[in-house]
């Protein structure tokens, strides 16, 4: 089976977030890793490799430091990289990077094509099922369960409330939810061994790419107010609870 | 005097047939070392025989005057009727031996009396001591103690080679008048109803018998001694003096640079040292290690008894396995030749030794506490071996603990197992003014809080009494702030030595970075890492643990301290700072300069309970039997004084969760040392 | 010219949504605002009931499309219909509520019109040069980032409880315009074999009002029950901590966080949860907090408006009863 895992690094969780002179997010000094849900999306996609046989790869766009989380990876067990890199892409939106990706995509034979559904960083939770539309195969996300049995994928898939079992033909796009598995950690050998994975880098100019025309602007970024403390309310439970119930029925105006 | 002696061989006949005894007795006890020998030689090469000096020294301390075995008087005291009584008669026949085969004609006068008087009294102790034993195993029945045959006929053996040899003293003596028969005074005893019993003619027919009887019985000694837990007696001895000397519990480093390595930890019972190997040979199943080992007395599985035993057992699978030849090959190799790797024909097929002969979650359970190590008489090594276990499972087959591999992530990205923002650490500390080695280049010491000081809200109070404690005596200090990253403690013990790795180098560049020399922690786990594990990756510094660093303070007297009003305190060991560094007496005395009544716990010093926390496990979840820590703060209830001192964030956290568990708040209150000063300064 | 405001409404088994009426009442202050005329787009099967609903909430003209093939929702055949529907009537901004349907439908809707998306947004202003700007978090709600688009139509889905949905209007009339469905083959390749929705009185975690969450403090599975008592009685949604769903106490469904879901009720009632970070994204974006632990420097104690420092056990259940007699009033 041919696998294809799309990945995104992104700021660590616990990052600081300050701007820039300029307004931008400041990436100075943040420790970069894989965006948690493609974890799930990566060791599904080795999961089924080792059932079925055949070679996953992992397809990434960003700058040099994204090498770091494709070494990754492929020390979990993914066979092969594909990284577009390009400065064009620091101004980039969700219609041009499914664009760029389909690209690289179908420059390499799929069966299944799976990613994280969210990237903890933008949360836009657009790129996949974009890429799904320009390839013209069905896509599925937020997964939690998928079973494959030759050319027929049954996935379960969270919504608000409950779960859909869904059946499509492959080749097919899943966006993978926590929960799908548990992500394994990199043995040494395999850290060792990414280290000769191939890994090829294209330009935009390598997939035939001319100017970005932005779909979406991102107009200018903001901090949040740090949010104030609050009060304690004193007393033995009885009296707290009342006083609580009083504040907010009063002065939050809530209940 | 002179001609106070006995004839040896007295009514014997035929007594050359001894020697045939002897030879068939020597040649079964060869046979027993060899096969012992071939089943260490599985093992790979390891040079213990660097400190001889050190080694006799130790055989003294520890051998002869039973240092670590007479910490269990009741048992170590019968041990020592025994160890005694043992010497007491060797010496004894090589005086006769070399009167009788060599011809030095010694065995009269004085050293005759002094012979037999001591033969006497410390046989009849040694006899004693052997009933004793019998009793404590079979009647009393000790948790600690398993019984197989071999004890039974060891103790059997020795005990009727003892009564019999006092019996042919008392035929004699019965027989034929003996002016000094005082002296083997229980000969005379024994002489008095056998006289009655016997006459003349039998005495000496029964004499002849039992001679015979005692001589067999002692050549059957030589022989079952390499065939039977007797080998104790020669193999606890070596292993005394082939112990593993210098500060304790160092891992192995791994080399990640060199390419050629395949393996990281180890899976296979051969891919262990000969040393290890002989290590479950040498283990006698006193089961001190199993009585003083935290997880097991929590009712987790882990036995570090049954680990050694049951290492033993698939040593002797793995040995039975090896064909003939390959056992005179494996016998006659050069000592530092590399034991010939296993090649297709010789795959191990047997028993895992991870997961069949010792269960992971065993090998997960350990808090590597050390006080199976620490109480062990003839320094079996328990927990390197759980290391090298873990290894094995975190780098290669990557199956562990799913908390751990949170932690590790954690770590990797963030500097710390909470994963709390890196670029966070130094806010707690410089918030109390403290400044980094950026701001303040010239400072004389390190202060290096830990992943706990500075991000732990419970211990930061610790990091904030300690700076209080720093500032009033002058002390000119620093931080690394954000570049500080976790000391690698919990990582390298859970087994990830690829992480400490790259945790430790990068601490050891910053730190040389600063021109760093000398470290004050509070951590012991920092403490421990940074003195004795960090120079493994070219990081030598002075290191010095904050209860040592404000002694020292204290007795200069650039510390001040007024007195406590009249509180009690138990003091809580920390395993990392009390059997990892014996640093016991430090805490206790700033805790006495303060005025603090101490009262100590049940298990305390080099006994002292483990908190639970080690060896990583703060990161783990308990899953069976009860909570380690609970235990150990029950210990601290039971002694009812107004405080608990530590000097560990480990412990702090795990006895805070304690009482909060046993609802004793109210009465009982955890302190780190610190805090405990920092009031009264 | 591009011309009016479509609201995508969502409804299951005939229940519009509640993050729909607030995209209408919303919807319906920029269209007064703008002169625009404001849309509501209802899919499904069986859906002429609805026109009334959507037509109170605000809407001047309602797009019933009504196929049996819609009855439940399915992306290809969803974003088939919308696809053609909207190119045909060429809106100037199609919101929808970034619910589990709308992640998955705006994106492929998006692509196959050939426009960006503004996803999860949590403000939404009147625009001078773009006629519409979001707002949206990200890095979890560390910082916000302002989006607008000079394309047509403007696409965005807007978190539920962003907005308020005004009373309805029963006397509001609108066009009622029957559409029938155009479904490509090509998009109903996935086949929807089984829909299982979790039989529960209490209002989805996300959609909620007001939540209820018990963390570690709670010790243990059997004590959710005084959660859930406290919740029933003023209509909340019960969550739990990361602690407590990888104790095993609560399924992940339930788990508020960063991990978790992410939630904005107007009310917060956190007992026994320490507040890490982790937990903070999940649910710093309530306009309320309630803290109760029994550790007073508890860090959620720093980011709740009104907190008590006591056993969550003696607390809630007098907080029940004292919550029970105001709802009486």
């Amino acid at each position: 089976m041919n696998i294809i895992v799309y990945i995104k690094q992104t700021f660590d969780t616990e990052a600081k977030i300050v701007l820039d002179a300029n307004g931008k997010i400041d990436a100075n000094g943040v420790n970069l890793i894989i965006n948690p849900y493609d974890e799930y999306a990566i060791e599904e996609g080795i999961r089924l490799k080792e059932k079925f046989g055949g070679e996953v790869t992992v397809v990434s766009m960003g700058g040099a430091s994204v090498q770091t989380a494709i070494r990754t990876a492929l020390a979990m067990g993914v066979d092969k990289a594909v990284l577009v890199s390009d400065p064009a892409l620091e101004n980039s939106d969700e219609w041009t990077n499914a664009e760029i990706l389909a690209k690289a995509v179908s420059q390499i034979p799929y069966d299944i094509i799976l990613a994280g559904r969210i990237a903890i960083d933008d949360g836009a939770s657009q790129i996949a099922v974009r890429l799904a539309e320009i390839l013209n195969i069905p896509s599925i996300s937020s997964v939690l369960k998928l079973d494959i049995t030759g050319t027929e994928a049954t996935a379960t898939r969270e919504i608000d409330g409950g779960t859909e079992l869904i059946e499509v033909s492959l080749p097919v796009v899943i966006t993978a939810q926590k929960g799908l598995n548990d992500p394994r950690y990199p043995s040494v050998a395999g850290i060792m061994k990414a280290k000769k994975k191939p890994l090829q880098t294209l330009t935009l100019a390598d997939l035939g790419f001319g100017d970005i025309a932005l779909k979406m602007n991102v107009d200018k970024f903001s901090l949040p107010t740090p949010r104030q403390a609050g009060r304690k309310i004193a007393g033995e439970a009885a009296q707290a609870a009342q006083e609580l119930a009083r504040l907010l029925r009063e002065e939050a105006k809530i209940l | 005097m002179a001609a106070a002696t006995r004839e040896v061989y007295w009514n014997i006949e035929g007594e050359h047939w001894l020697y045939l005894l002897f030879i068939i007795a020597l040649v079964v006890f060869a046979y027993g070392v060899y096969k012992r020998v071939i089943l260490w030689r599985l093992g790979q090469p390891e040079n213990r025989t660097k400190e001889v000096g050190q080694g006799v020294k130790d055989l003294f301390t520890y051998g002869l005057f039973h240092k670590r075995i007479l910490k269990d008087s009741y048992p170590g005291l019968m041990h020592l009727g025994l160890f005694v009584g043992f010497i007491v008669l060797a010496f004894a026949t090589a005086i006769i031996t070399l009167q009788a085969d060599a011809g030095f004609q010694i065995f009269h006068g004085y050293l005759y009396l002094f012979i037999k008087l001591t033969s006497n009294l410390f046989g009849l102790i040694a006899v004693l001591a052997i009933m004793a034993f019998a009793y404590r195993r079979y009647i009393q029945r000790p948790d600690r103690l398993d019984n197989k045959p071999d004890d039974a006929i060891t103790l059997s053996l020795l005990f009727i080679i003892l009564v019999t040899g006092f019996l042919i003293q008392g035929v004699r003596i019965a027989a034929i008048p003996d002016p000094w028969a005082a002296w083997a005074f229980v000969g005379q005893w024994m002489a008095i109803p056998l006289k009655t019993m016997f006459n003349q003619a039998q005495l000496l027919s029964l004499h002849r018998f039992l001679w015979w009887f005692h001589l067999s019985l002692a050549m059957t000694f030589i022989a079952y001694f390499s065939h039977s837990k007797l080998f104790h007696i020669l193999l606890g001895l070596a292993n005394q003096f082939l112990r593993k000397r210098g500060p304790i519990g160092i891992p192995e480093p791994i080399d990640f640079e060199d390419e050629s390595l395949e393996t990281f930890g180890k899976s296979q019972l051969r891919e262990f040292s000969w040393k290890t190997l002989f290590n479950t040979d040498a283990c006698i199943r006193c089961g001190r290690c199993q009585d003083n080992c935290p997880a097991y007395l929590s009712g987790k599985h882990l036995n570090p008894k049954k680990i050694i035993q049951d290492m033993k057992a698939l040593m002797e699978e793995t040995g039975a396995a090896v064909s003939d030849a390959k056992k005179v090959a494996i016998a006659t190799q050069a000592a530092d030749q590399e034991a010939t790797a296993s090649d297709e024909s010789e795959e191990w097929t047997g028993r895992a030794l991870i997961g069949e002969v010792i269960p992971e979650e065993d090998l997960w359970a350990c808090t590597t506490c050390r006080s199976c190590e620490q109480q062990c008489p003839i320094f079996v090594e328990h927990v390197d071996k759980t290391i090298d276990m873990r290894r094995n499972l975190v780098l290669m087959e990557t199956r562990f603990p799913s908390e751990a591999q949170l932690a590790f992530k954690n770590m990797e990205n963030n500097g710390n197992p909470w994963g709390i923002g890196w670029s966070t650490r130094a806010d707690y500390i410089t918030s109390l003014g403290v400044k980094t080695f950026d701001e303040d280049p010239e400072a004389e010491y390190l202060y290096w809080p830990g992943c706990s000081g500075a991000f732990d809200a419970r211990n930061q109070k610790v990091s904030a009494a300690l700076v209080k404690l720093l500032n009033a005596a002058g002390v000119h200090f620093a931080i690394l702030g954000n570049e500080e990253k976790c000391c690698g403690d919990s990582a390298r013990k859970l087994g990830n030595e690829y992480l400490f790795f790259s945790l430790a180098t990068e601490n050891i560049e910053v730190m040389k970075g600063h021109g760093v020399k000398k470290i004050i922690t509070q951590c012991p786990h920092c403490y421990n890492l940074l003195k004795n594990e960090y120079p493994q990756l070219g990081g030598d510094f002075e290191v010095i643990h904050h209860t040592v660093f404000l002694l020292d303070l204290v007795k200069s007297g650039k510390l001040k301290l007024n007195q406590s009003a009249g509180k009690s305190i138990t003091y809580h060991d920390s395993c990392y700072l009390g059997r990892y560094n014996q640093i016991y007496e430090q805490p206790r005395e700033l805790l006495k300069a303060v005025g603090l009544e101490i009262k100590e716990m049940a298990h305390t010093g080099e006994k002292s309970f483990c908190c639970g926390a080690g060896g990583g496990r703060m990161w783990l979840e308990e899953n069976e039997g009860q909570r380690i820590n609970e235990m150990r703060t029950d210990e601290a209830i039971a002694v009812k004084t107004d405080y608990v001192g530590t000097a560990c964030p480990f412990c702090l956290t795990m006895i805070v969760d304690g009482i909060a568990a046993r609802e004793v708040g109210e009465t009982l209150k955890a302190l780190d040392i610190a805090e405990i000063l920092e009031k009264v300064i | 010219m591009a011309k009016g405001i479509f609201i995508i409404v969502e409804q299951r088994n005939l229940q519009i949504r509640k993050v729909s009426l607030e995209l209408l009442s919303q919807g319906r202050k920029v269209a007064d605002e703008t002169g625009e005329t404001l849309v509501a787009v209802v899919l499904g099967h069986g859906i002429d009931v609805l026109a009334q609903t959507v037509t109170a909430s605000g809407a001047d003209k309602v797009i019933l499309i009504d196929n049996e093939k819609l009855a439940e929702y399915t992306t290809g055949a969803y974003t088939s219909v919308l696809n053609k529907l909207i190119r045909k009537e060429e809106p100037q901004a199609v919101l929808m509520g970034n619910t589990a349907i709308g992640k998955d439908l705006a994106p492929r809707l998006a692509q196959r019109l050939g426009v960006g998306l503004a996803s999860d947004c949590t403000g939404m202003e009147i625009d001078a040069k773009n006629f519409l700007s979001f707002k949206r978090p990200v890095y979890a709600g560390k910082a916000f980032a302002y989006l607008s688009s000079n394309v047509r139509p403007i696409l965005a889905t807007i978190r539920p409880n962003t907005f308020k949905a005004e009373a309805p209007d029963a006397s509001r009339q609108a066009e009622i315009v029957k559409e029938t469905a155009e479904i490509d083959s090509a998009d109903l390749r996935a086949i929807l074999k089984e829909v299982a929705i979790a039989a529960s009185k209490r209002p989805d975690l996300t959609e909620a009002n007001i939540i209820v969450s018990g963390g570690r403090g709670m010790k243990g599975p059997e004590n959710y029950v005084i959660l859930e008592a406290l919740a029933d009685v003023i209509g909340a949604a019960v969550g739990a901590s990361r602690a407590a769903v990888d104790s095993g106490w609560k399924e992940h469904k339930f788990q508020v966080g960063q991990t978790g879901k992410t939630v904005a009720p107007t009310l917060y009632i956190a007992c026994g949860i320490s507040g890490a970070i982790q937990h903070l994204a999940g649910m710093g974006s309530s306009k309320f907090i309630v803290a109760i632990n029994k550790d007073p420097e508890a860090n959620i104690f720093n980011v709740a408006d009104y907190g008590i420092v006591g056993d969550l056990f003696d607390v809630v259940p007098v907080l029940t009863e004292e919550f029970k007699k105001l709802v009486k009033e």
